[in-house]
């Protein structure tokens, strides 16, 4: 498996210099990161509220697109999605002139189809019991989405929208295949030039981490606010 | 006040309801009883379409609809809808929304008054349902007396002309039926049109004007409660009786 297994040189694992110095170049890289991450969750956010919707709706005009867009979406790559807008577009003609918002589309098209089905099964959710109660009461469709669905619904899709929104700052990282310089870009360029692999894609690594553990706490936090009508 | 007529209606093939005929005057106070399976409930959810019958027609205050050839039409859902109140089994209150939020939530959607008079009329009404102490409160942190009663305020903000009770103590505690009974029961005493579907046969008979004993989706036998209730015709209406005295 290991072509020099017992003569491993632990010296080489981490360099706490080359990763303290080279903290601020990677930073700069997470700009790019977060920059691509922020847009695109949001994006996603709006798509999968308006196909998840479509997707509940008892008219085929509406319900067949949008199974077909979750299942290609769930169904392809998303390195292999963001290799077909940014090369394969310009062989047809259409090209990207900013590989970040090639970046930007690419995530969230490709993550708007896995939100669908997280805001239709949130929204399923709700009993049936909540839209007769309301129904009896006089309230119409939209004001009991609105009201009574929505807001339980949400309480439902945080943990798996939030297991989303990390998924998606991972998937940034693919856009450094096609020239993003966010950060693991970055960690690649320093890795070059220093020929030190180890430490700085596990500098990377642990950025990746601290950024998830950041969001997890806003994810704990909601859930607070969200359950406290909950007696347990 | 209603005029069912004709009533059919079928799930997947299945009759639940067949040739249902019943008046409901004004000020009446209506049980609907029967053993589960009968079709009581699935009629008390005809009266205000949560059900939609195949054939016959429902009229209730100035509003007529007829069901088989035409779909009902949105308009005609919702002015059918603005007759009556619905108190559920399992109560339905909003669990994201205190008690005066559930209460206040629909008459604020509404807008047909304003905010003050609503927020007053609320106050009012939870205090006679005996929950003003508890308006701040979300549904989950009351007991099911405490939450059918507060279910009972909330339909009675939208003010309807007939109130329809789903089995509204079946789900609850023995000991907090009482609780929830003597709020109904105090509404037949003002007078407020009531139908209600019940197995409190004791209940029934102290506050029902009329009672419709239902079997097989059919109305078997019909009357004053005190008489269909206490000394039927019919020999099921009968064995239905004698069957929820030996409990």
């Amino acid at each position: 498996m290991f072509e020099t297994f017992g003569n491993i040189r632990w010296e080489y694992l981490f360099d706490y210099e080359l990763a303290i110095d080279s903290l601020p170049f990677l930073l700069q890289g997470l700009r790019i990161t977060m920059v691509i991450a922020l847009f695109s969750m949001f994006f996603a956010l709006m798509l999968g509220v308006v196909i998840g919707v479509a997707r509940m709706s008892k008219f085929a005009i509406f319900h067949l697109p949008a199974r077909l867009y979750i299942s290609f979406m769930r169904g392809t790559p998303l390195l292999v999605f963001v290799f077909i807008l940014y090369y394969g577009l310009p062989v047809i003609g259409l090209e990207f002139n900013n590989a970040v918002v090639a970046a930007i589309v690419g995530v969230s098209l490709n993550f708007g189809g896995y939100l669908a089905e997280v805001v239709r099964s949130a929204i399923l959710s709700v009993p049936r019991g909540q839209w007769e109660a309301a129904a009896t009461l006089q309230m119409d469709y939209f004001q009991t989405l609105r009201k009574i669905v929505i807001p339980q619904a949400t309480r439902i899709a945080l943990p798996p929208t939030f297991n989303i929104f990390m998924d998606v700052v991972k998937g940034t990282s693919l856009a450094s295949v096609i020239t993003v310089q966010e950060l693991l870009y970055s960690a690649r360029l320093v890795a070059g030039r220093t020929y030190d692999s180890m430490t700085m894609y596990i500098s990377a690594a642990l950025i990746y981490w601290m950024v998830c553990i950041v969001i997890g706490y806003f994810q704990d936090r909601l859930e607070i606010r969200y359950n406290r009508y909950l007696s347990k | 006040m209603i005029t069912v007529k004709n009533l059919k209606k079928t799930f997947d093939d299945t009759p639940v309801l067949e040739s249902i005929n019943l008046e409901v005057k004004k000020g009446e106070v209506v049980c609907l009883v029967g053993a589960s399976g009968s079709g009581k409930t699935t009629l008390l959810r005809c009266l205000n379409l949560l059900e939609t019958p195949d054939e016959g027609s429902i009229r209730i205050g100035d509003k007529e609809v007829s069901f088989g050839e035409d779909k009902l039409s949105k308009k005609d859902i919702k002015d059918i809808r603005r007759y009556s109140g619905m108190v559920f089994q399992g109560f339905h209150l909003f669990p994201h929304m205190t008690l005066l939020e559930n209460i206040t939530q629909a008459p604020l959607t509404a807008k047909q008054q304003d905010k003050e008079t609503i927020m007053k009329e609320a106050s009012v009404l939870l205090e006679r349902v005996g929950l003003s102490e508890h308006q701040d409160k979300f549904p989950d942190a009351l007991s099911g007396g405490q939450q059918q009663r507060a279910a009972i305020a909330r339909a009675l903000m939208m003010h309807p002309e007939v109130m329809l009770f789903d089995e509204p103590t079946s789900a609850l505690d023995p000991q907090l039926v009482r609780e929830v009974l003597k709020v109904i029961e105090s509404l037949a005493k003002e007078g407020q049109t009531m139908v209600i579907v019940t197995h409190e046969m004791n209940f029934a008979r102290r506050i029902a004007d009329k009672a419709f004993f239902m079997d097989e989706g059919y109305i078997l036998e019909s009357g004053p409660a005190e008489q269909v209730l206490t000394d039927p015709k019919e020999d099921r209406t009968r064995e239905f009786l004698a069957l929820l005295e030996d409990e």
